[in-house]
């Protein structure tokens, strides 16, 4: 059994004091330990911007990647060794702007994988322009009239992909957030854990205190994420009352579990097969 | 007498062009003559223009020829449109039904035998038949091959196709052809393959697991024959959303310890630059074929072209070491893609193989047989090559630049990639000292990857003036240079496939014997010739270029050539 504290890499966090980005460190650290996997045996993938930095801020195998990126590479890992447990940390500009079309489908792949986004609606690592999922009418420097696009529903739009598992969490909720990462791990196929991350610097809008005042949590409702049109309307909410939890989860046949050949073991344990190859070349 | 004649097959898209290309292709290897064929086709389905120029010859031939000596029209258009290409004494065969009053032609009622011999759809067949009936083919050949290429649907469309044959053969019986040729049946010279084949061949040859690909042409048949192979093998072969995750994708699958690949062409290699920026600089080791098309945008999408050589040299923003290869033959292009994914692994740099439509979607004998190794060498550190696998860096400074590499979840050693300037951990750095040493850490490799390099291949190497070439063009340039020594200048070449990290000193010493030497490109601004200037301070007297999208002739090059001389 790991202990909490083998999980804790002494590289200097390059966050603002108070970031949210805090409370999903140690949400996975707990996941992570609550589930005993090891350090060694976590592959943690991530993109570019301020929750890309996070794999480096716990021990485990690590790939920091490009903008956007990854969710492809990750699937690639995936394929090549589906025995690893791998996570990916995104961020909303990473994940749902630069990396929209990746999102899309490592969804409907349904790449078995934990997908978990730190949801801070505004651009940190860039200094606080608009992100996909800004609030329409919040103002930035850039956007100094307002955002005037429609907010990017990250929940909906994955269950209308026929996402398998689909998440709310809160950073300021740490324990809620570290059991719906158990459960994302656990469940096989894509994971979409979107968490709501207050960014102390530049979004004055969404608040520690003003998700304080809204979230609501499923997990103290018993709510049974099973039924797709009820999981529907609960994505689609937004304003006085926020859902946090596990919103829909479907277990289906993920990517890898459709590939034959996988069954026999991971692609990087086959054995190379000389005299095949020069079977199909005599073919000729 | 020697055997030198070029039929070429003209007709819509979708009227069979390849199907009798093929058939004809197959004969004459089964016949032990040596052959290269050409696609040529529009970027459609159905309708306008194609066709497939085949050369026959019983000495080696690996380009196409300017003159042919039978012309197969499956439609009228294809004879008003090369009627001028057609020899003298060459024949135009087509249906008889469209026959137009030309010079040579000869109408044959193919549609009107088809029916009578198995239905409309044999007519292509009655054709091929007619064709090696002039040629002199051995019919008894013709009937294995028809047996063969139908054997998969069954003994009754075997049956109505030897019949379409024999009623091909029959039609043409009392006519005699100038280019009719005493066959004298031979065993094969090589298998039949084009350059697509050889490159999905040589990845298979090299344990490839993983391919990753958006469709493009003239890429997509290589991506086409490793598919159609992977039932067999440890191979997944998936089709990404865009380039950019094809790329991202062979990254994350060689990262975790399978040899991965792409192919694309220049558009799509646009897509991936960033990839390859973060191959290179988290030193993951991916094959990538960019089998190039006139450019730019998406320029002319079903014809060849190379100007992407400077492109693919210096892609992606910094700087880090690659290896970049133009295999200048099929036989070449197997064992290019098996040695980059060795050199790939050695040096944990991205490969880029540079192949081209010509290359790609051509046909012809390979005689060299492509040679499957034993073993695999993988360059890969477990635990317990590794002392302190728990202390275990993966960038740790070596004085070859190469630091051990370990596989993430595979032991102890905690594997950390970072596509940041890292520390020898893989933690994100800053640190003025440590971004000189990572740098100068990736650079040290080129001296080791340098002394990986072939010297160019040459031919009359000690001539007066040489012909510098990269690579599908070499067996034109040779032909050329052949062309030339037959007018009584002292010609030679030197065709390059080992690009980069460019081998100044072969190429200096190649070179320097010459009095001249002339850049012969498929590209409008000598890019071959500029990197040789760079790279070795010696100039070309000048070029032969041809950026038309369609392959070279040798005649051209040997006429530009000599204009050049003027």
């Amino acid at each position: 059994m790991a202990e909490k504290t083998d999980y804790d890499s002494d590289v200097e966090k390059k966050w603002c004091p108070g970031c949210g980005n805090f409370g999903i460190l140690d949400a996975m650290k707990d996941a992570l330990f609550n589930l005993d996997i090891s350090p060694e045996k976590i592959l943690i993938i991530s993109g570019i911007g301020q929750a890309a930095k996070t794999p480096h801020y716990l021990k485990c195998n690590l790939f920091h990647a490009l903008h956007g990126r990854a969710l492809p590479l990750a699937t690639g890992a995936k394929i090549a060794n589906h025995e690893l447990t791998i996570l990916v940390n995104s961020g909303d500009g990473d994940c749902y702007g630069e990396g929209g079309n990746h999102f899309i489908h490592a969804v409907r792949r349904n790449i078995d994988i934990t997908l978990l986004v730190h949801n801070n609606k505004v651009y940190g690592l860039t200094k606080g322009q608009a992100s996909p999922t800004s609030d329409e009418g919040m103002v930035t420097k850039m956007q100094s009239e307002g955002v005037i696009s429609e907010t990017f529903n990250p929940l909906s739009v994955a269950m209308s992909l026929g996402a398998g598992f689909v998440a709310r969490g809160f950073s300021g909720k740490t324990g809620h957030l570290s059991r719906i990462i158990q459960e994302g791990i656990k469940h096989k196929g894509l994971s979409l854990i979107d968490i709501l991350q207050p960014c102390v610097s530049f979004n004055q809008l969404n608040t520690f205190d003003w998700y304080r005042k809204r979230v609501w949590d499923l997990f103290e409702e018993e709510y049974i994420p099973d039924d797709f049109n009820k999981a529907m309307e609960l994505a689609g909410m937004w304003g006085d009352k926020i859902p946090i939890g596990i919103i829909y989860q479907k277990e289906k046949p993920s990517y890898t579990d459709k590939i034959h050949k996988l069954k026999e073991g991971a692609l990087v344990s086959g054995k190379y097969l000389p005299e095949k190859v020069q079977k199909v070349i005599e073919s000729l | 007498m020697s055997v030198d004649i070029s039929i070429m097959i003209g007709g819509e898209a979708g009227q069979g062009i390849q199907t009798v290309g093929e058939l004809l292709a197959r004969v004459c290897r089964k016949a032990g003559l040596y052959l290269m064929a050409i696609n040529d086709f529009e970027s459609r389905i159905r309708g306008g223009h194609s066709f497939f120029q085949i050369r026959i010859s019983d000495r080696p031939v690996n380009a196409p020829h300017h003159r042919i000596n039978l012309l197969l029209s499956l439609d009228r258009k294809s004879y008003e449109l090369h009627k001028e290409e057609l020899l003298d004494d060459g024949i135009a065969m087509m249906e008889k039904s469209n026959s137009l009053s030309g010079k040579n032609v000869l109408g044959i009622p193919f549609l009107e035998l088809a029916e009578k011999s198995g239905g409309k759809i044999t007519s292509n067949t009655v054709a091929a038949g007619a064709c090696l009936a002039l040629l002199g083919a051995p019919v008894e050949i013709f009937r294995e091959i028809v047996s063969e290429t139908f054997a998969a649907k069954g003994e009754a469309v075997i049956g109505k196709n030897l019949n379409a044959a024999l009623a091909g053969y029959e039609a043409v019986k009392t006519f005699s052809y100038k280019y009719a040729f005493e066959w004298r049946p031979d065993k094969s010279k090589g298998i039949l393959s084009d350059g697509s084949r050889a490159i999905a061949l040589g990845a298979l040859a090299a344990d490839c697991r993983f391919a990753a690909f958006y469709p493009m042409s003239p890429a997509t048949g290589i991506m086409a024959h490793l598919a159609s192979a992977a039932n067999e093998f440890p191979l997944v072969v998936e089709q990404a959303e865009d380039e950019i995750s094809a790329i991202n994708m062979i990254i994350g699958a060689s990262f975790a310890g399978a040899r991965a690949m792409t192919a694309t062409s220049g558009g799509g290699f646009c897509l991936m630059t960033e990839g390859l920026g973060l191959a290179g600089i988290t030193e993951t080791p991916v094959v990538i074929v960019n089998a190039q098309r006139p450019g730019p945008a998406t320029g002319l999408a079903t014809r060849t072209a190379q100007a992407d050589l400077l492109f693919v040299i210096n892609a992606a923003q910094g700087e880090f070491p690659r290896f970049v290869f133009a295999p200048g033959s099929p036989a070449e292009a197997f064992e290019t893609t098996a040695r980059a994914f060795h050199l790939a692994e050695k040096y944990q740099v991205p490969v880029i193989i540079l192949a081209d439509q010509f290359l790609n979607d051509s046909m012809f004998i390979v005689e060299k047989p492509f040679s499957v190794p034993d073993k695999i060498e993988r360059f890969i550190a477990c635990d317990d090559d590794i002392k302190n696998p728990s202390e275990y860096k993966r960038y740790a400074y070596t004085p070859s630049g190469i630091s051990p590499r370990a596989l993430p979840c595979a032991g102890k050693a905690i594997v950390m990639v970072s596509g940041n300037e890292h520390n020898e951990d893989g933690h994100t750095s800053e640190s003025i000292e440590t971004r000189i040493k990572m740098v100068d850490k990736r650079n040290a490799k080129l001296s080791g990857m340098l002394s990986e390099m072939n010297p160019p291949d040459t031919y009359f190497p000690e001539s007066e003036i040489l012909l510098a070439g990269w690579g599908s063009t070499r067996g034109a340039v040779k032909e050329a240079v052949d062309m030339l020594r037959k007018d009584g200048i002292n010609a030679g070449c030197v065709n390059f496939s080992d690009l980069w990290p460019f081998p100044a000193d072969s190429v200096k010493k190649a070179l320097q014997v010459c009095k001249n030497f002339y850049a012969v490109e498929q590209n409008s601004t000598a890019q071959l010739g500029r990197l040789i200037k760079e790279q070795t301070a010696l100039s070309y007297s000048g070029a032969v270029l041809k950026y038309d999208g369609r392959p070279f002739y040798p005649f051209e090059i040997a006429d530009g050539i000599k204009k050049q001389m003027r």
